[in-house]
């Protein structure tokens, strides 16, 4: 291998077959390097635990909206206005959430990914290395303005072909958009080309999916909580703040690790 | 050509890759979306002077795209890695792997 000073070939040459034999190092000692080389850039520029943290602060901050006090009543007011404006972000209002939740997670899910775009931004300003977030980030987006659309498009126009896209139960709690950040989330850690993501991702995915499709309540009704008759609305809340918890325990950890290899 | 008629590893190496600072520069940033120039130099160990040099060898050959802007007010030069660079980022290490692999093989033989 070459020292600093060894004199570069003129442009488009190759070197001559002196400083090609310069060049000529033990393969074994180089691959070494170049392996170490990798795991320091990626290690330098690992910067998720801010997402993680940021999107458990934005489901926790939804909990509001998934207590509701208005009953069957709402459900057939909402009905008799013609249909459901977002059930894909919003679920069904006035059954189970808040008839305002599709709008505080259209707003949610659109101002997180710019936070995270502008937070993979400075990172790269400060470290000197930018991760690839962009396709994470494109993803969220599409998949947050696909949920908006998609049903007033089907609604307006009687796109029949559009009710093949339904997930089912999956929007029945309000908490399709848990599963839109799993998607992200899921891209960022290929982006981010880290294992420990990718396991965060995937459990948090599948919490995501239970709280989903089951009464996460059910659980803490076994466990012993007993709630009175005056807190029956609150009975959602463990679908909604478990996977938050799941994110926020994740991201902590993973501002302690990131921060001890910055400062090692 | 070996006696068996296969090539040997090195016949498919790039002289422009195959040397340890420019190897770095390329495994840099193919590991990111792009890497900044002080950031290089500190990663390399290499003083400003030398580090352009080698990335102006990349930057002819293909291998890398450089380029400047501002933070705030301070300049910065970013390295972006190119198609190209990959590709012969891939071939170098693909060489060097096999060259220890046959290393290995030509030890355990007792050669």
């Amino acid at each position: 291998m070459d020292e600093e000073q060894t004199p570069e070939p003129a442009p488009g040459q190759a070197p001559g077959p002196d400083q090609g034999s310069a060049a000529v190092t033990e393969p074994a000692e180089l691959l070494g390097e170049m392996t170490l080389l990798r795991r320091r850039t990626r290690v330098a520029r690992h910067a998720y635990w801010f997402p993680l943290v940021l999107f458990g602060v934005l489901i926790c901050a939804s909990a509001p909206f998934y207590i509701q006090g208005h009953g069957p009543s709402g459900t057939v007011q909402i009905l008799r206005s013609g249909g459901l404006p977002m059930p894909l972000l919003g679920g069904i209002p006035g059954l189970l959430v808040s008839r305002y939740l599709g709008y505080y997670w259209l707003i949610a899910l659109l101002a997180g990914l710019l936070l995270t775009v502008l937070w993979y931004r400075r990172q790269a300003g400060q470290i000197g290395v930018a991760t690839p977030a962009r396709r994470a980030i494109i993803t969220g987006a599409v998949l947050t303005l696909l949920a908006f659309s998609l049903p007033l498009i089907s609604q307006a126009g009687h796109v029949s072909w559009l009710n093949a896209l339904w997930p089912g139960d999956l929007v029945l709690r309000g908490t399709f958009p848990f599963l839109i950040i799993s998607a992200g989330l899921l891209v960022l850690a290929w982006a981010e080309r880290s294992r420990a993501l990718a396991i965060i991702a995937v459990v948090y995915t599948g919490v995501a999916l239970v709280a989903s499709l089951y009464d996460i309540e059910n659980i803490a009704f076994r466990l012993g909580w007993n709630p009175g008759p005056g807190d029956w609305d609150l009975t959602s809340l463990p679908n909604v703040l478990v996977p938050a918890l799941v994110l926020l325990i994740a991201g902590g950890g993973a501002f302690l690790v990131q921060r001890r290899h910055r400062s090692a | 050509m070996s006696q068996t008629g296969e090539l040997h590893p090195t016949s498919g190496i790039d002289e422009r890759v195959h040397q340890r600072h420019r190897l770095g520069i390329l495994t840099i940033t193919a590991e990111a979306q792009r890497a900044e120039f002080g950031y290089l130099r500190d990663a390399l160990g290499l003083t400003a002077g030398n580090l352009s040099r080698h990335l102006t060898v990349l930057e002819e050959a293909g291998m890398v795209l450089v380029e400047k802007g501002y933070a705030g007010r301070r300049p910065r030069t970013w390295v972006r890695i190119t198609g190209q660079g990959r590709a012969a980022l891939a071939v170098e290490l693909g060489a060097l792997t096999e060259l220890v692999r046959r290393h290995k093989q030509s030890a355990a033989g007792g050669i």
